[in-house]
């Protein structure tokens, strides 16, 4: 038995984890050489205790919890842990077998020791841009599946095992640099704990841990006790360009005093396509539903996982088995949030927003006409956020699970061979309502020098983002292409020199009758071209 | 307009602050430095100082003809901009990207906050308007500028009344002309608007960061402009004829002029003040190395000074909004004095960043507040003056604050002692945690550094955040207080210049960076020609802002002065791997290094206000009890009795043993069991522990 440390103590520990994660993210970000980290910042790191579970985390976005969840566990479940030694870092990136949620995210996870004992761990994942331009009908098209094993042993690297990876990649130079920084963040980590151990003591860091993972539960308990009890299910349809035919997914979930269950029976089964989510992908999703509804500052480690249980079929789509391929697996995530809010409109109608976009995918590739090697431009778009109670939802910005920055115009055309010729929001694309669900967006891309493959496309292509009390549903997303562009199978195509695609994502839904919005309001987003004179006329009954 | 450097002649700084305007008056002839403070007046801050100088100089004897010199740090641009009282702002830009600077870079404001709003843009959507136009990314056209239709898009500005005129064009940076073009229609078409455009604010690359900080500079330029315009008549009543110069956020000062073109550059100015003063007394006192650590009522500013120069700033945001202009690296926290401690929905003890502010203020003051803050907590352990503050001129209430203190500790099982000092610890913590992210997430290693407290509560707590970083020595100044007014003093003129520039760096590059810095040079040399600077006392230092090629953030490096050849770009690349080693820890020498922004810092000398030594103390330092406080200290775990020293009567050469408390006017000292502090020759506490 331990006994308890003061909380100040435990406070004061609880910051200096939280600053050793949030260093490590900004170490990736900093050093990284692909626009997708550096730019975008589609980067995450995380602490592990000695069993594996969370105790600290820096996620720029909500959806590489599940990534993260994943390897620890694995390589304590899967390694000798007696063999493991300073310097040892594995890699990983198999959503089936515990690295990530699909390929792209590429996971280094390092043990820290102390006096010869190995105290906790560090980890860090990345979005690489790479495996593009692949199939999607299981994960063998995906990309290269790495399993978590060693990069590096001892502190040595194995060159063999680099070259496997690196020759599986289109760009092998970003990747070589990326996974630098990512080097470079775990042993900032290391000694940042190290040091952190040598102030406190072993013992006293694990119990202040103990105590964390405690707190988390206490704040996690508190919250879901302020929901009211009851039952609150939710099913729709979802369209997404990579299916031809409807989803009709379904939520439950159940408040008991202080714990919730999701329970995700009667969704369909594993497609053959990229939309399959693994479990880990559909835990973070459920944490990323539960914390909006916390404390904001409420951490995000294992103790926060406690009072929550997920049952899903295996082999559905949201809890795929080998050999799903799972690419995609953010068009039913973001989804699924959606329609966990609309369930718990029921019992907290005030604190949930109205159906957001999804993730709207805009991918180019090709070869380079002033390198001659092969590059890759990836960009994820967000649109409109669902209107709350009391304020419309933001425009333009990335929804729920994930939070990537764009590329700035100016990086990206210094490097890549595109132009891009807007950049802007979509007018009459928020859901009209007392308050106006948020517009989206359109980003217009031409190809300059070359035929560039291109991948672009989302969800709420025929089934918009709807509406809450009233409210009425969001514009729809398509897909626009210049003149001589060759329709896009599902979101496949190519974009010959000179010729443009463009990305036309969805708004939010609206909330409450919009002839009830304020007047000004509506002159200010007519004004504004927000909304067209029709729209004003119409929809929101102006008058004057 | 020049600087006059009247040898004798009077020179003021002033501070104005929310709560308080700080005059110094630095009186060359006699050596005589003396300081006022009046209550500021938030609608017209040119009020406050007006009766301040005034009040200075009645009290001094002195005419406002004599003075030489005025320095000012002022808030106007800052509060502006919190608060939303930006001018009527209009924007012209490239067709297709009116909404880059309201997506942003499409990130909502937190990660959970189902709530959160994003900040309003600087100039509202309908005032933004589109024209055709665009260049490429190596600043070729691709499409010219359309002059009909932007000088229709002027006019539907003016007849929509807008004040100020953004003008940002994608890749503006690399050839100015047709937003040069646009400005130009600007003054034809509304003479009197105020015009920003995005190549002379922040010539650097990524627009967003580039459009955002030029329409925020559009939409302060009015109101900038007319604050100075009320202050100089102010100032010309009292014969005072020496044009302001005020601080910018990058700690040099700027003409009024200059100032009022480029309001943005001043949002730190407070901030940056207080660091300058903290440099030049570390440069005086002999320590090259500061992490200073300025505590106020509400908020903490922290910043690092290397090798006797501050670091600069990048990836700024100022109230959400990012700003690409030379800032210094100040980090602020929302924990001050007046903070509110409180226990949490999980049971731990949490402070900020909610404040009582100066109004009520903390539980002590007896004006309505039951929320204790932290200068309740360091009341209730003993090391604040019991009955008073402020030297005596403010009554306070201890058992009231104690109550306050033990009903916060009752729910988790402590005392009120205990509770107090754990207000302390988190306080602590946090501030920790702001210098870390000023110094180890940049490289550099508080336990090198000396920390520099001051401001009102600074040097209540910096013994002990000296501790929890492994700093060996911390520095009061002798009027830790008043800090950022002195620094006013102490200013050299100062402007960044830069020039965003993609070339190798490599002699392919050569040609473009010799064209680059003459550029900027020869900016350099007209703006000390404005400014009045005579030849001897002008300086320039390059630096370049590189990065490997294909990663995105840059390392500023210093460049070498003199010709621009092989040997010169081999001192540059040696310098930026040692700095990607020291930032990264580690360096890629067998990748391409991309220059991606030149810079030129120009620093025009001016008389300073001396920092003078005094002769050793001729009293003993037991002349300087003025009696004894019972004080809780968990490193005793006890109360201990602790002497009281009078600050006023401390001389160079004593040493007090801690544990001891030093009481000034404007500050109280705390020195731990174990530290000793030595008065030095320029009056300030060197703190250290003792070995």
């Amino acid at each position: 038995m331990s006994t308890a440390i003061d909380p100040i103590t435990v406070e004061v520990i609880g910051s200096a984890l939280s600053t050793i994660v949030e260093e490590m993210g900004k170490a990736i970000i900093r050093a990284a050489y692909s626009a997708n980290i550096k730019e975008r910042r589609d980067c995450s790191a995380a602490l592990f205790d000695t069993e594996g579970r969370i105790i600290a985390q820096a996620e720029q976005i909500p959806l590489h919890l599940g990534s993260l969840l994943g390897i620890a566990a694995r390589v304590l479940g899967s390694t000798d842990v007696a063999a493991i030694q300073p310097g040892d870092v594995f890699i990983g990136n198999d959503a089936h077998t515990g690295g990530g949620t699909h390929l792209n995210d590429i996971v280094f996870l390092e043990p820290v020791f102390v006096e010869g004992a190995l105290v906790a761990w560090v980890a860090n994942l990345a979005h690489h841009s790479d495996f593009v331009d692949r199939g999607h009908a299981h994960i063998f098209q995906e990309g290269l599946r790495i399993p978590p094993i060693r990069l590096y042993r001892a502190g040595v690297l194995q060159q063999d095992v680099m070259e496997l990876v690196l020759l599986n990649c289109q760009v092998p130079r970003e990747r070589v640099n990326d996974f630098r920084a990512q080097m470079a963040a775990n042993r900032l980590g290391v000694q940042r704990y190290q040091a952190l151990a040598a102030r406190y003591g072993v013992a006293v860091l694990h119990q202040a841990t103990r105590e964390l993972l405690d707190y988390a539960e206490r704040k996690t308990r508190a919250g879901i006790a302020a929901i009211p009890n009851g039952r609150y299910e939710f099913r729709a349809p979802f369209d997404t360009s990579l299916w031809p035919e409807l989803l009709h997914l379904a939520v439950a979930i159940e408040v008991a005093g202080d714990e919730i269950r999701f329970d995700f029976a009667g969704n369909p089964a594993q497609t053959r396509s990229g939309l399959n989510m693994v479990f880990t992908a559909l835990q973070a999703t459920v944490y990323y539903v539960v914390k909006t509804l916390l404390d904001q500052d409420t951490p995000a480690n294992a103790g926060f996982h406690r009072p929550i249980r997920i049952d899903a079929p295996a082999g559905s789509i949201v809890n795929a088995l080998p050999p799903a391929a799972v690419y995609s697996r953010h068009d039913v995530a973001q989804r699924l949030v959606d329609m966990c809010f609309a369930a718990l409109a029921e019992a907290i109608p005030d604190r949930v927003p109205a159906a957001s976009t999804g993730v709207t995918v805009l991918t180019m590739s090709g070869t380079h006409p002033r390198t001659g090697r092969y590059y890759v431009y990836n960009e994820s778009m967000g649109g409109g956020f669902g209107a709350r109670a009391g304020q419309d939802g933001m425009d333009g910005v990335h929804v729920h699970t994930t939070n990537s920055a764009n590329i700035p115009v100016e990086a990206l055309e210094s490097e890549q061979p595109v132009m891009v010729e807007a950049y802007e929001l979509v007018r009459d694309s928020g859901g009209p309502g007392r308050f106006r669900g948020g517009m989206g967006i359109r980003r217009r891309v031409r190809a300059v020098g070359h035929e560039a493959t291109v991948n672009l496309g989302g969800p709420c292509n025929i089934v918009p983002a709807w509406g809450l009390e009233g409210g009425l549903p969001g514009g729809l997303a398509r897909v626009e292409l210049s003149a001589g562009v060759a329709a896009l199978k599902r979101r496949d195509g190519l974009i010959p020199d000179g010729g443009s695609g463009a990305a036309v994502t969805s708004g939010g839904g609206g909330r409450g009758d919009p002839r009830l919005r304020d007047r000004d309001a509506v002159r200010r987003d007519l004004r504004e071209d927000r909304i067209s004179a029709e729209a004003a006329r119409d929809i929101y009954g102006l008058e004057d | 307009m020049s600087v006059i450097a009247l040898p004798g002649g009077l020179r003021i700084g002033v501070d104005s602050g929310g709560t308080f305007t700080d005059v110094c008056l630095w009186d060359g002839a006699a050596g005589r430095l003396s300081v006022w403070k009046v209550s500021s007046t938030p609608g017209d801050p040119s009020e406050a100082i007006a009766t301040g100088i005034g009040q200075a100089l009645a009290e001094a004897g002195r005419a406002g003809t004599e003075v030489a010199y005025f320095g000012h740090g002022t808030t106007v641009a800052t509060n502006a901009l919190i608060e939303g009282r930006g001018a009527r702002t209009g924007m012209v830009t490239t067709r297709g990207f009116r909404d880059v600077i309201e997506i942003r870079r499409q990130m909502r404001p937190a990660l959970y906050d189902l709530q959160a709003r994003k900040p309003e843009p600087p100039a509202p959507r309908d005032l933004r308007l589109e024209v055709a136009e665009r260049l490429r990314f190596d600043g070729s056209v691709e499409t010219a500028l359309d002059e009909d239709e932007a000088r229709a898009a002027v006019r539907r500005l003016r007849d929509a009344g807008v004040e100020a005129v953004s003008i940002c064009f994608l890749f503006g940076y690399l050839a100015p002309a047709h937003e040069a073009m646009v400005a130009r229609l600007v003054a034809e078409e509304m003479p009197g608007a105020f015009v920003s455009t995005s190549h002379e604010v922040a010539p650097e690359f990524r627009e967003y960061e580039r459009f955002s900080t030029t329409t925020v500079n559009a939409a302060l330029g009015p109101v900038m402009r007319g604050y100075l315009g009320r202050l100089a008549p102010r100032l010309a009543a009292m014969g005072v004829s020496a044009t302001p110069h005020l601080t910018q956020s990058n700690g040099g000062v700027i003409s009024a002029e200059a100032a009022s073109r480029f309001p943005v550059r001043t949002v730190l100015s407070g901030p940056a003040a207080g660091v300058t003063g903290a440099l030049a007394i570390g440069r005086a006192a002999g320590v090259p190395g500061v992490i200073t650590f300025d505590m106020g009522g509400t908020s903490s500013d922290v910043a690092l000074i290397d090798g006797g120069r501050p670091r600069m700033a990048v990836d700024v945001a100022v109230h959400g909004n990012p700003l690409r202009v030379p800032m210094l690296d100040i980090h602020t926290v929302g924990a001050g004095g007046g903070s509110i401690a409180f226990v949490d929905s999980g049971g731990l003890l949490k402070v900020g960043p909610r404040s009582a502010g100066a109004f009520p203020g903390p539980v002590c003051y007896g004006l309505g507040n039951e929320e204790p803050t932290v200068t309740d907590a360091n009341l209730v352990l003993g090391v604040l003056n019991p009955t008073h503050l402020l030297g005596g001129r403010m009554a306070i209430d201890r058992a009231r604050a104690e109550a306050a203190i033990a009903r916060l500790g009752a729910p988790i099982g402590l005392d009120a002692m205990r509770t107090a000092q754990g207000i302390i610890s988190v306080v602590t913590a946090n501030m920790a945690k702001a210098i870390r992210v000023i110094s180890v997430e940049r490289g550099y290693d508080p336990r090198d550094y000396v920390l520099m407290a001051f401001g009102g509560a600074g040097p209540l707590h910096a013994a002990r955040l000296a501790r929890e970083l492994g700093m060996a020595r911390v520095l009061v100044p002798r009027n830790p207080g008043i800090l950022c007014a002195m620094g006013l003093l102490l200013s050299d003129l100062r402007t960044h210049l830069s020039a965003g520039r993609m070339l190798p760096l490599s002699p392919d590059g050569l040609a473009g960076l010799r064209e680059g810095f003459a550029g900027l040079e020869a900016q350099a040399a007209s703006w000390f020609a404005q400014e009045g600077i005579a030849e001897a006392d002008r300086a320039t230092a390059r630096a370049i802002d590189l990065r490997y090629e294909g990663q995105g953030h840059e390392l500023m490096v210093d460049c070498p002065g003199g010709p621009l050849d092989e040997a010169a770009l081999a001192e540059v690349t040696r310098r930026f791997e040692a700095a990607h080693k020291q930032v990264y820890g580690y360096a890629s020498p067998e990748e391409p290094i991309r220059v991606v922004t030149l810079r030129l810092e120009a620093t025009g000398r001016v008389p300073k206000a001396d920092i003078a030594a005094h002769p050793p103390a001729a009293t003993d330092v037991s002349d300087t009890i003025i009696g004894t406080r019972r004080v809780w200290l968990p490193e005793a775990g006890a109360v201990v009795d602790c002497p009281l020293h009078d600050r006023p009567r401390l001389g160079p050469g004593h040493r007090v043993a801690g544990p001891a408390v030093i009481e000034q006017m404007d500050s109280t000292t705390l020195l731990l069991p174990g530290q000793v502090a030595t008065v030095d020759p320029w009056l300030n506490l060197m703190i250290e522990e003792a070995a």
